[in-house]
């Protein structure tokens, strides 16, 4: 293997790659938009879903038990109804998320401390919001029963602490926003971070349809050096979103990064290596651009997105796609993002996951160097 | 006929098959060292096939061939080292300047870098591109482009020159410069092949292979190439050219009949004994006299005589 034709392929890819806007774009600045764009949509707090409120019992304690209810910014009073069928109508024409029916003898079972029920109704084509309802009214109707509750036991002359321990309990279930975040934000990072296994797919599809690889396999030109040269500006590429992409998300997010950098740096340009040669094989056995690219969502993102364990845990999945998910690259890089962010830990922990990444990466290149032929057809 | 032993380029019966396709069938061919071999014949009759087996691009179906003494079917990696090949269609990257294409393939090639320098200044200023050898291969005129993929695949001094098409689509000034430059090669010893849909380029070869559906129908120097053909060129020149053609086109030995400006080219069975009809023709028209001349066959008569003969063959053996 000749390194200086290697490192000529490689330069010539580098002068690509800087002198084609689409190239540049799809390298630097897609993974960080998709970053963005992913990262508020999973990450936002639905806030001012509309609610509907029929109140059977129109006493003071339930008129202050739906005033507390909607104080926050997170429920709005759409409307206080006086007949159920009008949930049904202002639920159907989609004005509310959400209705509380009260039931008529809320205030007297409350102070009584019986159970009771609360009928809440859940616009269920919309998921997102209504479960967001569904769990700010549980944690404002804990709040107010255990503050009505405390006062009841304060007039009595008893200590309320221990409703408030219940009341915390609540809490921590409820809001889970704070914890998400710092979990999906660095999974997404580890996903941006193999686009340009999307560009390495694209860039030998795009010399058979430009033809300059008819005249490139007419040169001495060795195999191994025309992938790996293909394969390395896309490393150095990837390596500068490393830098970028980890500083931008922590910089707007504000996540905790506890780990050693370096460590992150260094895995990840192995990381690069296994999901590039995964991209490369791709490339080639496709010819053709558009095909390539459709290909590359199907086989890499797609599968990176759902079998990775970023979004949907991997212990619950079937045994077959448990399988799958270990020859992803991402599977264990996402492992390694999420160590090195939060937990913070090092390579006593994540050397298995490096093994793996190297492992895949030697794999798959060998199979795109193998199955590469010098030959039109 | 020169000996096989001397061959610089020899194939035997090499065939490739695309699905059910024959786009070449079993040729037999000797290139000798130092030859400007012309690849002729319409589209589709395998010369570009023929162009990339020979350089290494394609896998051979069936036969043998050996191309500077090595083996086509297991060195093809040797022969790339000894084969420049220029590919029909622009096929640099037009990303890249010209300079920094021409030194992209110096590498390929492996030429030593104390000598990349030395060679690019000789053939850009060979090719007439020092002064454009800043501006990105598509930014270069289509004639500029071919004169770029020569020098680049000159870059590494190659023995043998494999060019298909390479002046098509190029004006006339860039045709005749491109040519003086493979003349120059052609004298210093290079063997070339070049496949040409120009029968003018076709002229200037030292041999002439003429290629139909897959097949090397004929081989042999253009003079004794153009002394085939059935028949002979008669030009008719009148004043009412339109009408003269009418005319003319009724006798029966006159078989094809073409406009050059204001002269018509006829093909004839027999110069002697038509030119005595055509005039006749023409009193009975009462045109008056016309300037009727004899004239040798070109390359493009024979050419076309050739094919036309094919094709009949193939469609009688069609109905047999």
């Amino acid at each position: 293997m000749s390194l200086r034709r290697l490192w000529a392929v490689a330069v010539k890819e580098i002068n690509h790659i800087m002198r084609d806007p689409i190239t540049l774009g799809l390298v630097i600045l897609a993974p960080t938009v998709v970053l963005f764009v992913m990262a508020f949509a999973v990450t936002v707090n639905i806030q001012h879903v509309p609610i509907a409120v029929l109140d059977y019992d129109r006493s003071p304690t339930s008129r202050a038990f739906i005033q507390r209810m909607t104080a926050g910014d997170d429920l709005d009073l759409y409307a206080q109804v006086e007949a159920f069928e009008e949930i049904d109508a202002l639920l159907l024409r989609g004005k509310i998320k959400a209705a509380i029916v009260v039931n008529p003898r809320f205030a007297e079972e409350l102070l009584a401390m019986r159970s009771m029920p609360l009928l809440v109704i859940i616009d269920g084509t919309e998921p997102q919001s209504g479960a967001h309802a569904l769990d700010h009214i549980a944690w404002r109707t804990e709040e107010f029963i255990s503050q009505v509750l405390g006062q009841e036991l304060e007039a009595l002359g008893m200590p309320r602490g221990s409703l408030q321990t219940l009341d915390l309990r609540v809490r921590t279930w409820f809001n889970p926003g704070l914890k998400s975040k710092n979990d999906v934000i660095p999974g997404l990072i580890s996903l941006v971070l193999g686009f340009p296994a999307l560009s390495v797919a694209l860039t030998l599809a795009r010399e058979r349809e430009h033809g300059t690889l008819e005249q490139l396999i007419a040169t001495p030109v060795g195999r191994a050096e025309l992938i790996l040269g293909k394969m390395l500006p896309y490393i150095m590429v990837g390596l500068v979103n490393v830098i970028l992409i980890p500083a931008i998300a922590i910089a707007t997010f504000h996540i905790p990064f506890q780990g050693n950098y370096i460590l992150f740096f260094l895995l990840s340009a192995i990381f690069l290596f296994a999901i590039l040669s995964m991209g490369t094989i791709i490339g080639v056995f496709i010819h053709t651009q558009p095909a390539a690219l459709a290909l590359s969502f199907l086989v890499i993102f797609f599968p990176a997105f759902f079998l990775t364990g970023i979004f949907f845990p991997i212990a619950a999945m079937p045994e077959v796609m448990r399988m799958e998910s270990l020859a992803l690259p991402g599977t264990h890089f996402a492992i390694i993002t999420r160590g090195i962010f939060l937990p913070g830990v090092g390579l006593e922990v994540l050397w298995p996951y490096a093994v793996m990444l190297f492992g895949l990466g030697v794999g798959f290149s060998a199979v795109a160097a193998l199955f590469f032929h010098k030959k039109l057809a | 006929m020169m000996k096989d032993d001397a061959a610089i380029i020899e194939t035997h019966a090499l065939t490739r098959t695309f699905k059910e396709v024959r786009a070449l069938d079993s040729l037999d061919l000797a290139i000798a060292p130092g030859e400007l071999f012309g690849l002729v014949g319409p589209d589709g009759a395998g010369k570009t096939t023929t162009l990339r087996l020979l350089a290494g691009l394609l896998t051979i179906s069936d036969g043998s061939a050996s191309v500077a003494g090595f083996d086509l079917k297991r060195q093809s990696e040797e022969i790339k080292h000894r084969v420049g090949y220029m590919a029909q269609i622009f096929s640099l990257y037009g990303e890249l300047s010209v300079e920094e294409n021409l030194r992209f393939f110096a590498k390929m090639y492996d030429v030593p870098d104390g000598e990349i320098e030395r060679r690019m200044e000789r053939l850009l200023r060979f090719a007439g591109l020092t002064d454009f050898k800043d501006r990105r291969g598509i930014h270069l005129s289509g004639g500029m482009q071919k004169k770029l993929a020569l020098a680049c695949t000159l870059i590494h001094e190659p023995e043998i020159l494999l060019l298909d098409e390479p002046t098509t689509g190029v004006d006339p000034v860039s045709r005749r410069e491109f040519w003086g430059i493979l003349t120059e090669l052609h004298l210093g010893g290079t063997t070339i092949v070049v496949s040409t849909p120009y029968m003018d380029e076709a002229d200037r070869c030292s041999r002439v292979g003429l290629m139909y559906a897959g097949r090397m129908m004929r081989c042999d120097t253009p003079r004794r190439l153009r002394a085939e053909i059935q028949g002979d060129v008669v030009i008719v020149r009148h004043e009412d050219w339109r009408k003269v053609g009418h005319a003319v086109e009724e006798i029966s030995g006159v078989l094809q009949v073409q406009t050059y400006g204001e002269a018509l080219h006829l093909v004839v069975d027999s110069a002697e004994k038509r030119i005595p009809q055509i005039e006749e023709a023409l009193r009975k028209e009462g045109l008056g006299a016309a300037e009727i001349r004899h004239a040798p066959a070109r390359m493009e008569e024979a050419f076309i005589s050739l094919i036309r003969e094919m094709e009949a063959a193939q469609e009688s053996s069609q109905e047999a």
